[in-house]
């Protein structure tokens, strides 16, 4: 009965509801008590009656203080019940506040249900790998607003180690929510959302996080050359306006190579290096893997194949060269089907305009350039200029990626050797786009990225996918994703994959398709102890500076002071 | 019995644990239905006034109808008033001890012949804190249960310059006493606030 005398001071109930926790200093202001639930279906709350339910918004971050643990939880649904079905049938008249407030958490009340993800000791830390949730809060226990001491708590901050990245804020608070660097680079990992809820986005927010704290090098396949130099800004402060690119904010830590230099000077950036990819440097893999975009027959593969077994890698220059009427005489001499080495033939010739194909190498090999770069720990942006084709794109990504992983291959191997410290791989992470093209059930097992995808870290070669068509990508290469950040998705099917290897996904399916369609996204895996809705911090002139990045008049400054101090006033 | 106060408003004549019955000091001089009283007794009891009651001091005889005011009959029978007396039934609700009011039937009932009082404010908001008052009402079997509960809140709530919190927390206690039933709780609370 002690409840009863909540409500004869109104002043008192104020205070009661700031509670002095485990260490003492902690005050946190209570939601609920939870009335019922399950590990297996998590748990749920009765609200407060003097909170709003419209204050209660799905994904929002909240600890329920349990006797020994407190449960950082997530809340995943809101519901409206009733003690008395009569109370729904025959609602209060409109104007009757009275009723209205007698009813409100009496006989009318909110349960909300939540989702314990992650369980410390009162007072504790997260430390390592963070602990599953084994068990639930007994009944009655108070539900609490997660305070700025317990995101820290749980997701780290900047201030104490470089490994924390500042992602954003939880949903109403302001205290950054940071993932684990570290853990981020060891895996591949998945960026997704509808299309304009801000994926390139969230991308440069992470490979900014990533380049400053130096914890991977970046190959970025910039298929909308909006990474390199300059980009739209879609959201946010001072939308429309154009935001500084990674080469602008980290200058000689990023290589800005392009396979259409015009396009790229025209944007007013000058291209570290030009790309151009031989014939010779085009392998039948290459391309069985533009099946689906090149619409190739199933004998497609096989035909390349008798063309590569005479003419090794100069086969598709070979092939190519080889004029109309005389297709068929050379089918003949390889003993190939006429019809189908004549439409490879037909299909291939598409690739004939692409500009950045040569038939003798310029200048130095792309990949090698790369590889020195990667070595040297810089940063690549390959802008596509105006080869935005889908054909273009996946053509270049995987012969470069292909040849890359191969060094890379080489290289982790003479680690293994020598074990010596200096012959480790830089640890590389791709970013690729439109994912699903590489990666659909039907390619992810021949196209390089698959493997990649699957043999994760083995050899110091990670992805980064970025998707707005989750759905579409090879389910294997989805569960072997290590953190995913994920803006809003609506379709049923997307949601699913996007959930697929994450345990109790149930209660992430309704947060996820209620997310804001503009700088909201859901984190969950790896890097993050537990699944935690961020509004993501905004990609301004305090985000340039917090790169490193100092404005145009204190470069100006700085540069003035330095040239004084060598050659005097 | 020594200095009897003056203003008392009756006299206890038949008493038991749960309700007692007092004879009001004059005629027609009882407390309102609902109001709260309290006995001078020790330990001193308190109650809600649920039935007020005025007829022929004689169980035999009758008041006949005489077709004149009250006034007219003062001045020429003023015998009959004297025959007549009122009484007033309370129902229990609590008693005093010496931590002050508690909201729970008394020891032992109050003695016959002890005075009736008006409860101070001050007690009246001890015992009206929260909804235990309207849940011993509900727990007596013959008192007219709802209009009782209404006139008695009414007072509760007029002792707190009628705060809209008070009456909200009450009706949520009420809603529960009551089960859940929307109909009667909803036209107890219309007819309180009316």
């Amino acid at each position: 009965m002690c409840q009863e005398d909540d409500w004869v001071n109104g002043s008192q109930k104020e205070t009661d509801d700031l509670s002095v926790g485990a260490n003492g200093a902690l005050k946190r202001r209570s939601t609920g008590v939870i009335t019922q639930g399950s590990l297996t279906d998590g748990v749920e709350m009765k609200l407060n009656p003097d909170r709003s339910v419209e204050d209660v918004k799905a994904g929002k971050f909240v600890v329920i203080e349990g006797f020994k643990n407190e449960f950082f939880s997530m809340i995943t649904d809101l519901r409206l019940d009733a003690t008395n079905p009569d109370i729904l049938l025959y609602p209060p008249r409109e104007g009757d506040e009275l009723l209205h407030s007698v009813l409100n958490g009496a006989s009318t009340y909110v349960t909300v249900s939540m989702r314990p993800m992650l369980m410390l000791e009162k007072g504790e830390r997260v430390e390592g790998d963070a602990r599953p949730v084994k068990t639930i809060p007994s009944h009655f226990s108070k539900v609490v607003e997660a305070e700025e001491a317990d995101v820290s708590r749980v997701f780290g901050s900047e201030s104490m180690d470089d490994r924390f990245f500042n992602m954003g804020t939880p949903l109403d608070m302001e205290t950054p929510v940071c993932i684990n660097l570290d853990r981020f680079g060891e895996r591949s990992n998945g960026i997704f959302g509808k299309t304009g809820t801000g994926k390139s986005f969230l991308t440069r927010l992470v490979l900014c996080g990533m380049i400053r704290n130096e914890k991977a090098v970046n190959l970025i396949f910039d298929m909308h050359n909006e990474y390199g130099y300059q980009a739209m800004k879609e959201s946010g402060s001072g939308q429309g306006s154009f935001v500084k690119g990674l080469k602008q904010l980290f200058g000689n830590k990023v290589a800005l190579f392009s396979l259409d230099p015009e396009s790229t000077r025209k944007r007013g950036a000058q291209p570290d290096h030009e790309v151009h990819i031989s014939y010779d440097q085009v392998t039948v893999e290459d391309v069985i893997a533009l099946q689906d975009e090149l619409q190739l027959n199933p004998t497609a593969a096989e035909s390349a194949y008798l063309v590569y077994a005479v003419y090794k890698h100069r086969w598709l220059r070979q092939l190519l060269s080889v004029d109309g009427p005389d297709i068929e005489q050379f089918a003949e001499d390889l003993g190939a089907n006429k019809s189908s080495l004549s439409a490879l033939h037909r299909k291939l010739k598409r690739l004939d305009h692409f500009p950045f194909l040569a038939e003798r190498m310029a200048g130095p090999d792309a990949v090698d350039a790369m590889l020195d770069y990667i070595d040297r720990g810089i940063h690549i942006v390959l802008e596509f200029g105006r080869q935005t084709s889908m054909l273009a794109y996946l053509l270049v990504a995987n012969i470069l990626s292909r040849r890359i992983h191969e060094k890379y291959v080489e290289k982790s191997e003479i680690y293994f050797a020598t074990q010596r410290p200096e012959d480790k791989p830089r640890q590389l992470m791709i970013t690729i786009e439109e994912a699903h093209k590489f990666l659909n059930p039907a390619t992810a097992k021949q196209t390089i990225f698959g493997t990649i995808a699957r043999e994760m870290r083995k050899y110091y070669v990670s992805l980064l996918v970025v998707d707005q068509r989750p759905s579409g990508i090879d389910e294997e290469v989805l569960s072997q994703l290590g953190t995913k950040i994920t803006a809003l998705l609506n379709d049923e099917k997307d949601i699913q994959a996007v959930l697929t290897g994450v345990s109790n996904a149930s209660g992430l399916r309704s947060v996820l398709a209620s997310l804001d369609s503009k700088q909201q996204a859901l984190m969950f895996g790896h890097a993050v102890p537990m699944p935690v809705v961020v509004k993501t911090r905004d990609y301004d002139e305090a985000f340039y500076k917090a790169m490193g990045d100092v404005g145009e008049g204190e470069r100006k400054e700085k540069a003035k002071r330095a040239s004084s101090a060598v050659f005097g006033d | 019995m020594s200095i009897v106060s003056q203003d008392y408003l009756g006299e206890v004549v038949e008493s038991s644990t749960a309700l007692f019955t007092a004879e009001c000091r004059e005629l027609n001089g009882s407390p309102a239905f609902g109001s709260f009283v309290m006995t001078d007794t020790i330990p001193v009891v308190y109650g809600v006034v649920f039935n007020v009651s005025t007829r022929s001091m004689e169980p035999n005889r009758r008041p006949t109808a005489y077709g004149k005011t009250e006034e007219e009959l003062r001045m020429e029978q003023p015998q009959i008033f004297e025959l007549l007396r009122t009484e007033f039934e309370v129902a229990v609700i609590g008693f005093r001890d010496e931590e002050g009011p508690r909201r729970s039937l008394p020891p032992l009932p109050p003695r016959i012949h002890s005075f009736v009082n008006a409860c101070p404010e001050a007690d009246l908001k001890a015992l009206t804190r929260n909804g235990d008052f309207v849940r011993a009402i509900l727990s007596q079997q013959r008192l007219p249960t709802d209009d009782l509960i209404i006139a008695a809140t009414r007072n509760a709530w007029h002792a707190r310059g009628y705060d809209m919190p008070y009456l909200v927390g009450l009706g949520k206690d009420l809603s529960r006493l009551v089960r859940d039933d929307y109909d009667r709780l909803s036209s107890m609370m219309r007819r309180i606030t009316e």
